[in-house]
């Protein structure tokens, strides 16, 4: 039998899975959770329900506070989606988490536990690594904040631990920045993505003053080759160039290769897909 | 235990209404077959083999049997020498047991079985059973199945041979000799799921005078009915099968399924036993025939073809079920819809380590229509012929002779290749689009037959209420049948069709019915429902004028009738039933497809085939990225002749749904093997088409016969087999490559224009 437990606090939900040793999770949405359990991959004796914390300012909503967007362990990929802050800073991110499955999952499914599945085929993750964010936990005592780019590790790992509560997610504002996300689907346009690719921009009288690429879905975790994107520091983001990054970040990947997709192609959908993604920040900033 | 109602309380009353179930559908309320309880029931679940290829050594289920709630566990051996089991079984051959117990021939293959107080308890017990397997070479490639040394799964069978059949219409060889020009290729597609949204599910209890009775979400009430009597060697009426609507089937429940497990269980723990199946065991439960089609096209430089030559393979999977006959349904097929002088056909069927094949809708055809199909465009790229144009020099036409050496009738084909191409604009340019997209039209035409010996039975009950209720074993999955039944028989009654109840399916009160398949049942059920329908109208008349010979025949408007009497008099059919004494009148009717009908000549194929053809055709426009190969049905258009038409809103719904449904074999659906084991036997490993994959524009066009006493043409199934050659066309015709392997995914088409080799010319 499993339990179920709403937790009102951050720190009894903590607790409940410290306690657990092991035998207790965190549930949010459950769209991933649940399928583990079915599949007989996770077995728990009790899921600690964290929709229902009261105790965390923010755990719901989607805020601005001062030059940083937050995004509340409680909020689905649903209202990501559709927040106009979020569409209006950060747009790759509500781009992203708005091509995630299909409907009932984003109405369910929250963006935290989306980060903790840690699932290499996600949407989000890249998305979270360009645009430099944090991730926020509670251990039960303290909060602390992680870098995105730190938290993924490997296929379904992470740098948390198990007993650590995501309780949102911290991207930065920067003025004057762009933002766009490919997902690129070789099946259902509801599958998982076979890469997706998360570009982030700043222009500066026309020239780029900081691009960040960086590839989901091709490999355990989000990739990114600062080396190749700083080379376009100050440089007119035009077609050359922009074939040029792709080129690099092609030659650069080592895919995987999965039912979606051999290695072969992935590294071509990346050439194409980064290409076509740099466009689209282009093409944004000239708006 | 009883088979009376308060024995299981959640037994429905065996009426209901089925024309307005589509409210219910959406709100929930449904009732679907999966959602039947009968009290008191234990659960089962099934051990399954791991190993592709094997002989059992050892089965160890001591532990299992200790798990709290565990009931029993029964083991192949065991049911081996059980003797009121039968061995094995099969609609075919004998060549399945129901339980494994000397080899396991598939991985998923059912090795025992654990029943125990709840579905958990059975799981948790079944992952504790040990069976040991000493394992052997397999196979499950249906080309090397039939190479010399293969692995052999059937020692009766040593060729892995499982149905050989040869068509010859005239002399093909000479004449493909004598053409002017000669097109050869081979086509393959793989095998695929039916992911009917509903799992397959069944309860079945023993009575204790003996009786076995099953609640069972099959598509083939009666068969299912003689397969268990045969097995527990029961006499037929013995064993009653209850059917309840499903929640979709497309032949995945068309043989014996569970039914014999839970009867086995239910014996074991005399109890009611169900088992409903997890998704991935639904995988590894039915699939489509993988098969390999070579074609091989004489034609004259005018395009007029002159002889064809097919050789294919299918894929059986481990088990025979009915593949040895339907085979020869395939192979019929194969030609395609056109008048051909000389065609020769050959067709093996071969046994592999895969999951046992049947029937997928438009069975057996799609493997061949897209062999033939994607050969004809071939054919007019080598003519330097507009593919459409080639279609309409050739299509059969009332008169022509087809394969089998029947004379055709009631062909529609050219109206149907007109509306499909004028359905997609096929003159008109694509229009401006990016660089970086390419689109083209492509099209395709079937020919299917339905299953023919086959018959049909109706009876119309009106109660002591003046309800009018059909009793027919036709299975409601969807597609809409009950509401067709209901239609036909209120028709001949003259009364509106929401008031005509349609039974729920139960072998002892719902008459014969051959199986719910091969879109036969709105020809041969229906057939047999207005049969009842006049019976019962007859028997009315008669009540209404008994007694008064010389009245003429009374009319009938909503459940009453009105007699010259000689006032015209109206009399209510509950009244008219009081007035005489009766409970109940039924009227009867009977479809039989005539004598001889089916056989055909076992050298050459040739007779008579089938007692009705089915024809669709299918247009669309497709947009290829070129720079990623991924592919979007823009347009899609379906085009079905429908005979006598019973609802052009469901005739409609079946054309359109069809080509939705297909387009999921097309772009994304196969049934991966990685040595013998299914690698993605779920819904997100296997994806199958959401709303967003379907063609933005989905037309359709229904040729109907204005002839009132024509027949119903099935058109279930019409615009499936023709989506995979449709869209392989459109993307030639968009990007210059033609791929021969299903399904079309954007690696083999990106793949394909980066090898210059593979393009047309
Ligand atoms: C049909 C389907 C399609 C999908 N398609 C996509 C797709 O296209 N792209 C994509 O990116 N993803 C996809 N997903 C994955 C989906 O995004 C995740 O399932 C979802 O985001 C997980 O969120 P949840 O709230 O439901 O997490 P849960 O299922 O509740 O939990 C997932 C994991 O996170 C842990 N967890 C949950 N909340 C917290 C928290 N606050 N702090 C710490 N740990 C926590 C749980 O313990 C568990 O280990 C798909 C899922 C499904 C079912």
């Amino acid at each position: 039998m499993v339990t179920f437990v709403r937790c009102a606090t951050a720190a009894d939900a903590v607790a409940a899975v410290r306690d657990g040793d092991g035998t207790a999770k965190f549930v949010g949405g459950g769209t991933a959770l649940v399928l583990l359990l079915q599949m007989r991959l996770v077995q728990v004796d009790t899921l600690v329900g964290v929709r229902t914390i009261g105790d965390v300012p923010g755990w719901s909503g989607i805020e601005q506070r001062g030059n940083v967007l937050w995004i509340g362990g409680g909020v689905t990929l649903a209202e990501v989606a559709g927040s106009a802050l979020v569409r209006g800073y950060a747009p790759s991110l509500a781009r992203a988490a708005s091509v995630v499955g299909n409907v009932r999952v984003r109405n369910a499914a929250t963006l935290a536990g989306n980060i903790a599945e840690a699932d290499y085929a996600s949407d989000p993750p890249a998305v979270l690594v360009s645009l430099d964010a944090s991730v926020v936990v509670h251990d039960g005592a303290r909060q602390r904040a992680v870098l995105a780019r730190d938290v993924f590790t490997d296929f379904y790992t992470t740098s948390l631990d198990e007993s650590d509560l995501v309780i949102g997610v911290a991207v930065p504002l920067v003025d004057g920045s762009v933002s766009a996300y490919r997902k690129f689907a070789s099946r259902s346009m509801e599958d998982r993505p076979c890469v997706g690719v998360a570009v982030s921009a700043r222009f500066e009288d026309g020239a780029v003053g900081a691009l960040e690429v960086v590839i989901g879905a091709v490999s355990g975790t989000p990739q990114r080759w600062p080396e190749i994107t700083e080379r376009a520091w100050g440089r007119r983001l035009a077609a050359p160039l922009m074939a040029t990054i792709a080129d690099r970040y092609a030659d650069a990947v080592d895919p995987i290769a999965d039912i979606r997709g051999s290695a072969w192609y992935r590294r071509e959908m990346v050439r194409v897909n980064v290409r076509r993604a740099l466009e689209e920040v282009a093409a944004s900033a000239d708006d | 235990m009883t088979d009376d109602a308060t024995t299981y309380p959640g037994r429905e009353p065996l009426a209901r209404r089925m024309t307005a179930d589509a409210w219910d559908r959406v709100i929930g309320r449904f009732g679907f077959a999966v959602d039947r309880r009968i009290e008191g029931s234990a659960h089962a679940f099934a051990v399954r083999s791991s190993v592709p290829h094997g002989t059992i050594t050892a089965i160890d289920s001591n532990e299992a049997k200790t798990v709290p709630g565990v009931l029993a566990v029964i083991t192949g051996p065991d049911v081996r020498v059980d003797p009121s089991v039968a061995t094995t079984h099969g609609e075919t051959r004998q060549d399945q047991p129901v339980l494994a117990f000397d080899k396991v021939r598939y991985v998923g293959e059912p090795v025992a079985l654990v029943v125990a107080e709840t579905r958990t308890a059975a799981e948790d017990a079944a992952a504790l059973v040990d069976v040991e397997i000493a394992e052997l070479d397999l196979v499950v490639d249906h080309e090397l199945a039939g190479q010399p040394g293969a692995p052999v799964l059937h020692e009766a069978w040593p060729d892995n041979e499982c149905g050989t059949w040869t068509l010859r219409h005239g002399d093909a060889e000479a004449a493909m000799a004598r053409a002017e020009v000669v097109h050869r290729a081979t086509y393959r597609s793989p095998a695929a799921n039916h992911a009917p949204m509903e799992p397959h599910v069944a309860t079945a209890a023993w009575l204790p005078d003996g009786r076995l009775e099953v609640w069972t979400s099959t598509q083939a009430p009666y068969p299912v009915r003689r397969r268990l009597a045969e097995i527990f060697g029961l006499a037929e009426d013995r064993v009653r099968v209850c059917v309840d609507p499903l929640g979709g089937g497309f032949g995945s429940k068309l043989d014996l399924r569970l039914e014999a497990l839970v009867a086995l269980g239910s014996r074991a723990v005399r109890r009611p036993v169900r088992m409903e199946l997890r998704r991935d065991e639904v995988f590894v439960t039915s699939a489509k025939h993988a098969a390999t089609v070579t074609i091989t096209t004489g034609a004259d430089r005018d395009g007029t073809l002159r002889a064809r030559i097919v050789d294919i393979v299918y894929n059986g999977g481990a088990y025979a079920l009915s593949t040895p006959r339907s085979t020869r349904t395939g192979m019929i097929r194969s030609p395609g819809p056109y008048a051909i002088p000389d065609v020769l056909c050959r067709v093996v069927g071969r046994y592999t380590n895969t999951v046992p094949a049947g029937p997928f809708r438009g069975a057996m055809t799609g493997q061949v229509c897209w062999a033939h199909e994607s050969a004809t465009d071939e054919l007019a790229a080598l003519l330097g012929m507009d593919p459409l144009e080639l279609r309409m020099r050739n299509v059969l036409r009332d008169g022509d002779l087809f394969a089998t050496g029947e004379a055709m009738h009631g062909m529609r084909y050219r109206e149907l290749v007109d509306a499909a191409a004028k359905g997609v604009d096929w003159d008109a340019d694509a229009g401006p689009t990016r660089p970086e997209l390419a689109r083209g039209k492509g099209m395709a035409v079937v020919l299917k037959s339905t299953r023919t010996p086959s018959r049909s039975e109706a009876h119309i009950v009106l109660d002591a209420t003046g309800r009018v209720t059909v009793r027919t074993s036709t299975v409601e999955m969807g597609q809409g049948a009950h509401a067709s039944m209901a239609q036909l028989a209120a028709a001949r009654l003259e009364m509106p069709a929401d008031d005509v109840l349609v039974s729920t399916i139960d072998t002892h009160r719902t008459p014969f019915d051959t199986t719910t398949s091969s879109s036969r049942s709105t020809l041969t059920m229906g057939t047999a429902v207005e049969r009842a329908a006049d019976d019962l109208r007859r028997r009315i008349d008669e009540l209404a004028t008994a007694g008064r010979p010389g009245t003429a025949a009374p009319t009938h408007s909503n459940g009453a009738v009105t007699v010259a009497l000689p006032e015209p008099t109206v009399l209510r059919y509950e009244d008219l039933l009081a007035g005489a004494g009766l409970d109940e009148l039924v009227g009867t009717g009977c479809y039989q497809s005539p004598p001889g009908a089916g056989e055909m000549d076992p050298e050459t194929t040739q007779g008579m085939h089938t007692v009705s053809w089915h024809q669709g055709a299918v247009a669309v426009e497709v947009e290829v990225d070129v720079e990623t190969g991924r592919v979007r049905v823009l347009r899609a258009h379906g085009a079905s002749f429908a005979g006598r038409a019973v609802d052009e809103r469901r005739i409609r719904k079946q054309t359109e749904g069809g080509m939705i449904f297909g387009l999921g074999q097309v772009l994304m659906e196969e049934v991966v093997y990685d040595d013998g084991q299914v690698m993605n036997p779920n819904l997100s490993d296997y994806q199958i088409p959401s709303i967003l994959d379907a063609p933005e524009r989905v037309g359709s066009t229904v040729l109907t016969d204005p002839d009132p006493d024509a027949h119903p043409h099935g058109v279930g199934e019409n615009t499936v087999p023709p989506m995979a050659p449709a869209i392989a066309n459109a993307i030639c015709a968009a990007t210059g490559v033609r791929i021969r392997d299903l399904p079309l995914t954007p690696e083999k088409v990106l793949r394909a224009i980066h090898e210059p080799a593979v393009r047309t010319p």
